[in-house]
């Protein structure tokens, strides 16, 4: 506990000094260059934009988190699964695999609004798109790691006459559960694109859906707020879910 | 070395017009379609090249660009739409109208007939999609308070182009953002019927569905007068030569040869400005009124600072 928490600490005070550091450039650029503001706002702007419309990207930024939230909960639970059956089964390694593969090739642009018409406006099909984009990373970092179990230790496994479902759950999953979470940290990291892209082609609330609004009304300032909103988002979900990773996996320590 | 001085001569009087010809982009509001016809026309029937003018036609991959483009100084002239206009110039977009293309609303609010909508009042409590314009809260506003409803008493849900989708499978009750000369044969092309009501007969001010702005400080460029006489002499040959104007539309772009192109054309038609050059001050002061009440935008710009009219 002790262990972890100065660490992530000092990675998330980076990440702020980092951020600070671009917001200057930002600021610069737009001081120097002097852009009309519907071309790009400078941050006094879109901090302004922020502030005026604080309670209403609120409420929106409320609805892309839990669709992000949900959606990550099922693409985990889903890619996991399909993980362990492809690890545990030949068959369905040979049959799941190559789907697996295709799924992850469709562009998700493409096949959002189809989902919307399949599940509905509401949160449905955002959470399905946003299950959609994590699954391959969950799916294929897990099913790397089970496939990585070292020899001598399964050698040692068949010597003491483990049963198939011991190796794999005393062996093979504590072995691959670095892998998966570095799976996780990728999900995690591309999740809002998913829940972002399905309120694109139908919704009536989420950031996706303030952005396209501001958009039609030339409201730059307020789609970068929006951004700024989800990129902020972004980085908090991945910086706890990093830090539960460590606690819950202490074997897989993200210190390079 | 006479004659050759004068083939010569002969020569460079025929390619001056060509040489000469002044370039222009024109940035459209949506994939190339029925409601661009003057444009088409003036172009492929050589009223553009008449006046001198060499004119390429862009279309946008987002509607809400051409008018970012042309304030940015990226092309000349963008079609876009009235209420747009109002928001644009709020944003400080250096916009003017200079001049109209479909002088009457296209858009309409459409639900499928033989369902449970028969007037508007049926409205309440049920879903509605449209695809963001950026003022479609306003109208719809309007017309629900026209008929004794609340905006608060339909759920909006945003389709985005789906529109006709949208509602023949039956995933919301009714759509707002339809255009009356194109999905309206689109459903009954799917195997439905609409039923269509007019924003302007619940309550809206009659607006421009499309217009022609520019850039504030190029209003003056002469391209710009040229470019509207030669979409006058085109309107005028679009009206009184409809099938030879299709047959040129469908030649520039063969993949539009469908029923539903070919319906449109013909529905769309008496909707085009007839003098696209001039303009109706008090229905641009009207609908900077409406826009201000419907808390679109904080202040009715005055009109003389974002209209013109090009003699």
């Amino acid at each position: 506990m002790t262990a972890f928490l100065p660490a992530s600490l000092s990675s998330f005070a980076r990440a702020l000094i980092t951020a600070l550091v671009l917001m200057a450039v930002w600021y610069l650029a737009v001081e120097l260059l002097q852009p009309a503001p519907f071309i790009l706002p400078g941050p006094g702007r879109v901090l302004t934009a922020l502030q005026e419309n604080a309670s209403y990207l609120l409420a929106n930024a409320l609805t892309t988190f839990s669709e992000i939230l949900l959606g990550l909960l099922l693409g985990t639970l889903i890619g996991t699964a399909t993980a362990l059956l492809v690890a545990t089964s030949g068959f369905a390694r040979r049959w799941v695999l190559p789907v697996l593969v295709m799924s992850q090739a469709l562009p998700v642009f493409a096949i959002a609004p189809l989902l919307v018409v399949w599940f509905g406006y509401g949160l449905g099909s955002k959470i399905v798109m946003t299950t959609i984009i994590i699954f391959f990373p969950v799916t294929s970092a897990f099913q790397d790691g089970l496939r990585r179990t070292d020899e001598g230790l399964l050698d040692l496994a068949r010597l003491a006459r483990a049963s198939r479902f011991q190796t794999l759950r005393l062996l093979k999953v504590p072995y691959a559960l670095p892998a998966l979470a570095s799976g996780l940290r990728v999900a995690v990291a591309a999740a809002p694109i998913g829940a972002v892209v399905g309120e694109w082609v139908g919704a009536s609330a989420g950031l996706g859906y303030v952005m396209l609004h501001a958009n039609a009304r030339s409201q730059v300032d307020l789609v970068f707020a929006a951004l700024l909103i989800l990129g902020l988002m972004a980085a908090l979900l991945w910086f706890t879910v990093d830090a539960l990773l460590a606690r819950l996996i202490p074997w897989s320590s993200t210190k390079s | 070395m006479i004659r050759f001085a004068a083939a010569l001569f002969a020569m460079a009087l025929t390619l001056t017009p060509a040489a000469a010809a002044d370039k222009m982009t024109v940035l459209l509001d949506w994939f190339v379609n029925p409601d661009h016809a003057p444009l088409i026309v003036a172009k492929e029937k050589g009223f553009f090249a008449k006046h001198g003018l060499e004119v390429e036609l862009v279309e946008p991959a987002d509607p809400n660009l051409p008018p970012k483009l042309v304030a940015a100084g990226q092309g000349d002239i963008a079609v876009t739409y009235q209420p747009n206009l109002y928001l644009q110039i709020q944003e400080g977009l250096p916009l003017t109208r200079i001049g109209g293309v479909v002088d009457t609303p296209l858009n309409c609010l459409v639900a499928l007939e033989g369902g449970s909508i028969t007037s508007l009042k049926d409205l309440k409590g049920k879903k509605i999609g449209y695809s963001i314009s950026g003022f479609e809260d306003a109208l719809l506003g309007m017309m629900l308070e026209n008929n004794g409803l609340k905006a608060s008493d339909v759920e909006m849900i945003n389709v985005n182009f789906a529109l006709t989708p949208a509602l023949m499978s039956k995933q919301v009750d009714a759509v707002i953002g339809a255009f009356r000369n194109f999905e309206l044969t689109q459903i009954k092309l799917a195997g439905g019927k609409g039923l269509a009501f007019f924003p302007e007969e619940h309550g809206v001010p009659l607006y421009d569905e499309l217009i022609y702005v520019a850039k504030n400080d190029r209003v003056k460029d002469p391209k710009i007068k040229k470019f509207l006489a030669a979409i006058q002499e085109a309107t005028i040959f679009l009206i009184n030569h409809p099938d030879d104007s299709w047959g040129a539309f469908i030649k520039a772009y063969p993949k539009l040869d469908d029923e539903l192109n070919k319906t449109a054309w013909a529905q769309t038609l008496p909707r085009f400005a007839k003098t696209p050059a001039s303009l109706d001050k008090t229905r641009y002061e009207n609908f900077g009124d409406f826009m201000k009440e419907r808390g679109l935008i904080k202040s009715v710009p005055d009109i003389s600072t974002f209209t013109t009219e090009i003699r």
